[in-house]
């Protein structure tokens, strides 16, 4: 599990010393624009309605959401890019938006958007309900050669690609079925619709009571609530899903708005009692604040992944 | 957590409204937030039902985007919000016979039937009587509708989730659409183009490809058309326009208004109640049987219950007492039983399959995507050990509306004789400013311009459509129910390894496939007369 | 000889409407056709929907052809008259809304508006204006005479919905200040 790094240590890490003085003093010259690439009421944009609240109170800057949802968060990039640089536009994406998103749509690079920081990870696993007896990945492949139709469940075509080659390399074929959220996918396990599926830690209340399970890890390390579920490499496939939540602000944006609202969304983000820290917390295994060049290089390599994924998948 | 079986999900959803955030407390009994947004709801709608022009539609839309800025995202928002809304559905229905019964004039469409007998026993100096068995014709029929709702739609749900499969739901969407498109106002062809509308309305800027289908490729187009505008827009603008009209065209002056004199005995007898009961049950019977049908109005249980009643009555009617039509307590109860008892029973489609029946339901759906953590569907009702908070939910909304209907027996008919008065708000004036304020609401929810211009234009497709002839409710359904179709059939697609014949393959997909083309087929032949 | 029917001329329309739809709107402005193949099997393509409605409408304008009916409704040249005028007033007004604010603050604002749309009075110019234009020029048509009487009515209600929306919630913003 990722260190979780406090406000103060990111602020000196990440930037330099002239742009965090200065960056103590910054404030936006306006109202900010918060983009919200996430439907209303899911756990994406509750977590970013709260740090809009607690920016609101800890800051006393005025922070106005908008929800542009769609396109796997191409929709929310394109709103944010070319806005005013000042620092009162920021949207609210997740890393595969400036990846297998803008790869497979051929639309941009991650150079277009100025990342500002992460807030939370994702326990990404391969889950289906208790009473179907596997207990791992492999048990599901074994059905799927024993002539069962197993239906996949995936929240994302990056996802689909994923459950794919797992089939490819394992001589089998799931039916892969696509939904919207992750709330989708536990609904499709739980009418009998779908056999197994991805879960972004939305499953984790559901494993703790024990009627689902976590088949296999989708991440490149163990997960948090399941530790001895198998990693997708025992299988043969080399690709992972470790999406994480991050902000990020228009192209060219200006470096010390960047390193305030950066400083800032770590602070309510890791601030212990605070709202969003308990809700990132609670459904998100914990904040994971990752912010400036290390963020810049994440996101990079997201997207040069990604590429290599979505060319193994058209094989 | 211990294991939760039914009955603790029935005492959680009523433990979820009344003990809830504290709103005040009254004599020591602490009041929750959702106890008093349903009273808060139930007595706008009554007021918005007596006055003439407005309705709970209109009060829905506007009162929506307040709600949830006062609530905001989240799910302690559901109850206090939809509760509000039922509250408003509830109320609306009672009042809008305040003006029918009084002034000849039906607050709401359904209202109608209402000024046959209502107007006449007002002309002979009845009004408080006619009142008050209306009132209680209408909450009465709502109540056993509502029964009717919390027994059925569990089991429902339940049952379509064990049974159905995923090609079975799409062609069950798909039977829903085409018989709401076949019944919904006079004719199955102009049902059809409404829902086609809606279908493709909802269709532009969406899809799974990166690039925005129908966009023309513009900036506008590609983010979809934001649900609000095109429901608000076509029901609500639209019918302002509409009523706008009317006025312009006849230029006329609301006049004086001609109060009756009360004369005689007003109260309500143990003697009439018994001698409306026999009509009360036959149209609540009616109204909910009608009402469990997604897409058939109140207006057609009340012509229905209405007419069954009228035929009854004439046979067995002492001489001396007034007909059907001339101010007859029975034709005023058999209407009201029959309209009220619609709604609870419309929201069974809405909670057991998330298919939305009328336009309240459509509110409520609204509501709950707007919100966010409620999806109306057959998942909401699994009864899982764990907590499941939507079910939770679903008994914290059956319990408001046992509530709204409680503070309806008790306070909602005093209130309701109180409001002749709204009557006299010339609509001239009142119009324009509900149009405003329902741009303005819209926009507090959808902060974008592009949804006003969207809301603006779709107020003038609706215009049209009611020039036509045009039901604008299938439009609606179409909008809210076509990306359902789109999604639940690419997946039952995927699921069947790509099986072009998929809706045909198992006897119940194919059965309700046959259905739907039945039902498109039958209401072609059948010659109608031309319904509201 | 007779009349086209105003049923038929719809009939018509929508037949034509839902052709064009489906063999030219579609295949020209749809990424993917009614399927595809990805990952080696056939998915459903964003076309299918679409044709979907098409065909719904297709349907529609056949069965008016043949549709028995007692009435025939149609606009009427007063009915365009009215939705003509209605329009016209809804366009100055949501035009009003959207620019007088930023226009105002350009001559006579020390910022630019986009960062005084949470100001008083700054964030008010639009909504003032372009509302109560909408609902006084609405009012007085219908009226079909201009009063004093449709001018404080049209203000009261600007006035009153600032007061409902704007001054109770600190995070509500009226039109058009959410996303200018």
């Amino acid at each position: 599990m990722r260190k979780l790094l406090k406000s103060a240590v990111v602020a000196a890490a990440v930037i330099g010393t002239s742009t965090a003085t200065l960056a103590e003093d910054w404030a936006p010259p306006g109202p900010i624009k918060m983009v919200i690439a996430f439907a209303a009421g899911g756990g994406a944009d509750t977590q970013a309605r709260l740090i809009a609240e607690e920016l609101e109170a800890t800051q006393g800057w005025k922070v106005i959401p908008e929800q542009v949802t769609g396109k796997g968060g191409l929709n929310a990039v394109n709103a944010v890019k070319d806005a005013p640089a000042d620092g009162t536009t920021i949207a609210m994406i997740v890393t595969s938006s400036l990846g297998y998103s803008m790869v497979t749509a051929k639309a941009g690079s991650p150079q277009d958007v100025t990342p500002i920081t992460t807030t939370a990870g994702t326990q990404m696993a391969v889950v289906a309900r208790a009473d179907k007896g596997w207990s791992t990945l492999g048990d599901v492949i074994e059905a799927a050669k024993g002539g069962e139709d197993i239906r996949f469940g995936v929240m994302s075509p990056a996802l689909g690609d994923i459950a794919y080659l797992v089939g490819k390399e394992n001589g089998v074929d799931f039916n892969i079925i696509s939904v919207k959220g992750g709330k989708a996918v536990m609904n499709g396990l739980n009418a009998g619709d779908m056999d197994v599926g991805f879960g972004a830690g939305i499953q984790a209340k559901a494993v703790a009571a024990g009627d689902m399970v976590e088949l296999a890890s989708a991440r490149s390390e163990p997960l948090i609530n399941s530790p001895e579920a198998p990693l997708l490499s025992e299988y043969g496939v080399n690709f992972v899903s470790e999406l994480a939540f991050l902000f990020a602000g228009p192209k060219d944006m200006d470096p010390v708005a960047r390193a305030a609202i950066a400083s800032a969304i770590a602070e309510v983000a890791t601030q212990e009692g605070g709202k969003a820290n308990a809700f990132l917390t609670k459904g998100f295994g914990g904040a994971m604040i990752i912010a400036g060049e290390e963020l810049e290089a994440v996101v990079q390599k997201g997207f040069e992944s990604s590429g290599a994924l979505a060319a193994a998948a058209a094989e | 957590m211990a294991d939760l079986g039914t009955f603790d999900y029935v005492w959680l959803g009523i433990l979820a409204v009344f003990q809830g955030p504290e709103a005040f407390s009254l004599l020591g009994v602490s009041v929750s937030i959702t106890v008093m947004m349903v009273a808060f709801g139930l007595i706008l709608g009554i007021v918005v039902g007596a006055t003439p022009g407005l309705g709970g539609v209109i009060a829905m839309a506007i009162s929506l985007p307040i709600l949830i800025s006062i609530f905001g995202f989240n799910a302690d928002a559901l109850l206090p919000v939809m509760g509000f809304l039922i509250g408003v559905m509830k109320g609306s229905t009672v009042g809008g016979a305040v003006p029918a019964i009084l002034f000849n004039t039906p607050g709401t469409p359904d209202a109608y039937m209402t000024t046959l007998d209502g107007y006449p026993m007002a002309q002979s100096g009845k009004a408080r009587k006619a009142l008050k068995i209306s009132h209680f014709s209408s909450v009465t029929g709502d109540t056993f509708s509502d029964v009717v709702l919390i027994v059925c739609a569990p089991f429902l749900a339940i049952l379509v989730e064990a049974h159905l499969d995923l090609p079975e739901k799409t062609a069950l969407l798909i039977l829903s659409l085409s018989f709401i498109a076949a019944v919904v106002g006079g004719s199955a062809a102009k049902g059809l183009l409404s829902c086609g509308l809606g279908l493709l309305a909802v269709y532009i800027g969406t899809g799974e490809d990166f690039y925005p289908r129908l966009s023309f490729g513009t900036a506008a187009l590609s983010d979809g058309i934001p649900i609000t505008a095109a429901v608000i827009g076509v029901l609500v603008i639209g019918a302002i326009f509409s009523e706008l009209e009317n006025l312009w065209a006849q230029k006329r002056q609301t006049g004086a208004i001609q109060v009756a004199k009360e004369e005689g005995d007003q109260r309500l007898h143990w003697a009439d109640i018994r001698r409306i009961f026999p009509y009360i049950g036959r149209s609540a019977l009616i109204g909910t049987t009608i009402g469990a049908l997604p897409g058939v109005g109140s207006t057609l249980a009340a012509t229905i219950g209405y007419a069954t009643s009228k035929r009854l009555y004439t046979k067995t009617k002492k001489p001396g007492d007034p007909a059907f039509g001339q101010g007859a307590p029975e034709g005023i109860a058999a209407t009201e039983a029959a309209n009220s008892s619609v709604s609870g029973a419309n929201l069974i489609p809405v909670l057991s399959l998330g298919i939305p029946g009328n336009t309240a339901a459509v509110f409520l759906i609204l509501a709950a995507e707007s919100i966010g953590g409620f999806n109306p569907g057959p998942a909401v009702f699994q009864f899982s050990s764990d907590l499941n908070p939507e079910l939770v939910i679903a008994f914290g909304l059956f319990t408001t509306m046992i509530l709204a209907n409680l503070l309806n027996w008790t306070v909602g008919g005093v209130f309701m004789r109180s409001l002749g008065v709204l009557v006299r708000i010339p609509k001239q004036y009142l119009l324009p400013v509900v149009l405003l304020l329902t741009l303005a609401s819209l926009y507090v929810q959808e902060t974008s311009m592009s949804a006003i211009w969207f809301a603006f234009g779709f107020g003038i497709l609706g215009y049209f459509m009611m020039r036509f002839a045009i039901s604008p409710l299938p439009f609606v359904i179409g909008f809210i129910l076509g990306g359902r179709i789109e999604d639940t059939a690419r997946q039952a697609f995927s699921a069947t390894g790509g099986d072009p014949w998929f809706l045909f393959k198992s006897p119940i997909a194919a059965m309700f496939m046959l259905c739907a083309l039945a039902v498109i087929f039958v209401s072609l032949r059948k010659p109608k007369g031309d319904m509201p | 000889m007779r009349n086209l029917s105003a049923s038929t001329a719809l009939g018509l329309g929508c037949i034509a409407f839902a052709l064009i739809l489906a063999f030219i709107w579609i295949p020209l402005d749809v990424e993917t056709w009614l399927v595809e193949r990805k990952r080696g099997r056939y998915i459903v393509g964003d076309s299918l929907a679409p044709t979907l409605a098409a065909a719904f409408i297709l349907l529609a304008g056949v069965m008016l052809w043949f549709e028995r009916r007692s009435r025939d409704p149609r606009p009427t040249r007063q009915n365009l008259t009215f939705i003509g005028a209605i329009s016209f007033f809804g366009l100055v007004g949501i035009l009003l809304m959207r620019w007088s604010g930023p226009v105002v603050t350009s001559v006579f604002g020390a910022e630019e508006y986009r960062l005084l749309r949470d100001t008083a009075p700054w964030k008010y110019i639009g909504f003032v204006l372009g509302g109560s234009t909408m609902v006084f020029c609405i009012v007085s048509f219908v009226e079909q005479r201009v009063s004093w009487r449709a001018f404080w009515v049209a203000l009261a209600a600007v006035v009153g919905i600032i007061a409902l929306y704007d001054l109770p919630f600190d995070d509500v913003l009226l039109p058009p200040n959410g996303d200018v």
